[in-house]
């Protein structure tokens, strides 16, 4: 499994543990600082699931009235069943208007349905405009966290990216560095023929989509091309208007610790004069790719209330120890484990419910609710009915269980199976656990022994 | 048409699903429940103490204000806010508002009129001047809608920004603004702070692809 491959890389990776221990811990530090001047978080968490709920509950009817009115204020709405869909129309979009450069914004969607290989095959290219995106982009990597893509490199590996890719005095200021991008990325800015956004929050009721960012590049992407394109799940449909007030508390406080980010950009259809600003086009795209599938059950459903904060990444002990990139997926961490798996199929991520000691940290954060640890567990029975990743370590582990459930239900097998393991002192194999930690030796008699000969008659010294 | 059946096919795919399954077992439905969800504790009272929590967020995400009693204090303090910063082209919005004010500013600064100015030309600026229609006193936040003025580029675009803001649009709260504004503006933009960036080893930048000073010049009086 590449996934145990992909950690042990990981694990061995020093700064990247130390880059992924400051990152996770400082976002964790603040997110509880954010929350504490709320008064009702709470409340603010299960007024926000039971808007999704009802959301997808619905989902078909609120799908239909978002592109209804977003319709009539002057975008244009598309459907795709999947990934490849998706890229055609955005491509066949890019090819109508003559787009050689497309910027783009923080998209985890464009990601998941691979956008900028798809644009790249028709000759257009696809600038990512967010710092942490671009850095990974020119490195010709992918990102490693949802809210801070390049967290595994070092200011120094990107001095030394800049100064080859960018012409730039090799500098190891932060300001300097991010002041090349901002000058390089203006220039793409400017010559750009089509914006490529993301979606938070898309309201029914108006036909509003909603796009948070810190740096200003969404706004850019959204405000200087002609044309905008904005690629969403069908699941980012929230029903009025007035429920962006409890979700626009909940994400910047999950995700950065931020009371609010900088910006919030709320996009109603295309401009209504001719000499207002902004593009002259809106093109959503509404992207199924197994979405509608996870609604099937109640357990599945809960991911697609997910608002991509990123509170379960930094929170999660597993994640913390190996980063993104292990997971193999667009979506790592704890929220990556139970969506790539729904998304891009059980037998392309079978160890990824694994990936969890299933402590429930995940759980606690999420500002939905999601019971991340109910759905590992769903999905690793999955797993084992449908019988993917059959693989020697399974088939050993099916018979150890076998053998375990034999021995427990019958206890005078188990009472002297204990005998000759204690008299013939044999240490179980333990290879994975003994390599790290200790095992103490069994004592000479066991409890039951014990109380036999007379512990029970004695009294404790606090009686 | 392929985009009919596309949509034809989602719908029905979502549908079946929703049918296979029983409804989600949910907390009571959001309408019943009270409330507009988060409540910041502080706040509640009358314009005195909007504006000083108002202010006082705009300090804390590191924005500048000015408070201005006339539009002839406020073509002063904007002059000041320019020289400081070595500001020489500057672009004020359509509002008729930020005209009198630019025209009150004095002759060593170039102003020119957005409608005039090609992309590159307003890449080159220096800063743009203005107006918000909303302050949100919780968080410190500007509101600026499309349909009022033209403020999308020039808000975004120069390294500074300088707002006019009255006294009497601030809300309490981020619901507050939600209830007021409008969707007659095809782009409503909320402003918090200049704009930043971690991206690099978790330090702070501020002044990314947005603005890296936004100044409010809150106007009181009639």
């Amino acid at each position: 499994m590449t996934f145990e491959r992909d950690a042990r890389t990981a694990l061995a990776d020093g700064q990247l543990r130390g880059a992924l221990r400051q990152a996770t811990t400082l976002f964790g530090e603040r997110r509880r600082a954010a929350l504490a001047t709320v008064p009702d978080w709470e409340g603010a968490r299960d007024r926000a699931r039971a808007i999704k709920d009802e959301t997808l509950e619905h989902l078909d009817r609120y799908l239909e009235e978002f592109a209804a009115n977003a319709e009539r204020a002057g975008a244009c709405v598309h459907w795709a069943r999947d990934a490849a869909a998706a890229c055609d129309i955005i491509g066949g979009i890019a090819e109508r208007r003559g787009a050689r450069t497309v910027v783009k914004s923080k998209s985890m969607a464009s990601e998941e349905i691979h956008l900028n290989a798809a644009l790249a095959r028709r000759g257009i290219e696809a600038v990512e405009t967010d710092l942490g995106e671009y850095i990974v982009q020119l490195a010709g990597e992918t990102p490693s966290h949802i809210v801070v893509p390049a967290i595994h490199k070092t200011k120094a590996q990107i001095a030394a990216l800049f100064a080859d890719k960018l012409g730039i005095a090799p500098s190891d200021d932060v300001a300097t560095l991010a002041a090349a991008a901002r000058d390089a990325l203006r220039r793409r800015f400017a010559e750009a023929d089509l914006g490529i956004s993301g979606v938070n929050f898309a309201v029914a009721e108006t036909g509003t989509i909603l796009i948070l960012e810190n740096e200003g590049n969404a706004r850019m992407t959204t405000s200087l091309p002609h044309t905008h394109v904005a690629l969403m799940g069908i699941e980012k449909v929230i029903p009025r208007f007035a429920d962006l007030d409890v979700f626009l508390q909940l994400l910047p406080r999950s995700g950065t610790g931020q009371v609010l980010t900088a910006y919030q950009s709320l996009i109603t259809g295309t401009k209504r004069r001719a000499e207002d600003e902004g593009p002259e086009e809106l093109h959503i795209v509404l992207l199924d790719n197994g979405r509608s599938r996870m609604l099937a059950s109640r357990v599945t459903r809960q991911a697609l209330a997910c608002i991509r904060c990123g509170a379960c990444l930094n929170a999660c002990p597993v994640y913390r120890q190996i980063g993104g990139h292990a997971y193999g997926s667009v979506y790592p961490g704890p929220i990556g484990a139970v969506l790539s798996p729904q998304l891009f199929g059980l037998a392309r991520s079978a160890a990824l419910p694994y990936a969890s000691s299933l402590c429930g940290a995940c759980r606690d954060v999420c500002p939905v609710k999601i019971d991340i640890p109910a759905l590992l567990l769903h999905l690793r029975a999955q797993v084992v009915a449908e019988g993917v990743a059959v693989g020697k370590g399974h088939l050993r582990e099916r018979l150890a269980f076998w053998i375990y459930a034999t021995v427990m239900v019958r206890p005078r097998l188990f009472a002297w199976l204990m005998r000759a393991v204690r008299s013939l002192r044999i240490m179980p194999p333990l290879g994975a656990w003994t390599k790290w930690r200790d095992l103490r030796p069994l004592a000479p008699r066991s409890f039951r022994e014990q109380w036999r000969a007379g512990l029970g008659d004695q009294r404790g010294p606090d009686a | 048409m392929r985009s009919g059946d596309a949509r034809r096919e989602i719908l029905h795919a979502i549908r079946t699903n929703l049918e296979s399954s029983p409804p989600v077992q949910s907390s009571p439905s959001p309408e019943r429940r009270g409330g507009q969800g988060v409540r910041t504790p502080e706040g509640r009272g009358g314009q005195e103490v909007r504006i000083k929590r108002f202010t006082e967020q705009l300090a804390a995400v590191g924005a500048q204000c000015t408070t201005v009693r006339s539009e002839t204090e406020a073509a002063a303090a904007l002059a000041r806010i320019l020289a400081d910063a070595g500001a020489r082209r500057v672009v004020g919005s359509d509002a008729p508002l930020v005209q009198r004010i630019l025209a009150a500013v004095g002759n060593d600064i170039v102003i020119d009129r957005l409608e005039r100015l090609s992309r590159d030309e307003l890449f080159a600026c220096d800063a743009g001047v203005t107006t918000a229609q909303w302050g949100i006193a919780d968080t410190g936040t500007l509101v600026l809608e499309s349909a009022r003025e033209r403020s999308r580029l020039l808000s975004l675009v120069p390294p500074i920004h300088v707002a006019v803001l009255s006294v009497r649009c601030i809300c309490e709260s981020l619901g507050d603004a939600l209830a007021r504004l409008s969707v007659a503006s095809h782009a409503i933009t909320f402003i918090t702070g200049p704009s930043r960036t971690s991206d690099i080893e978790l330090t702070l930048v501020v002044g990314v692809h947005g603005p890296q000073t936004v100044h409010v010049l809150l106007m009181e009086g009639p």
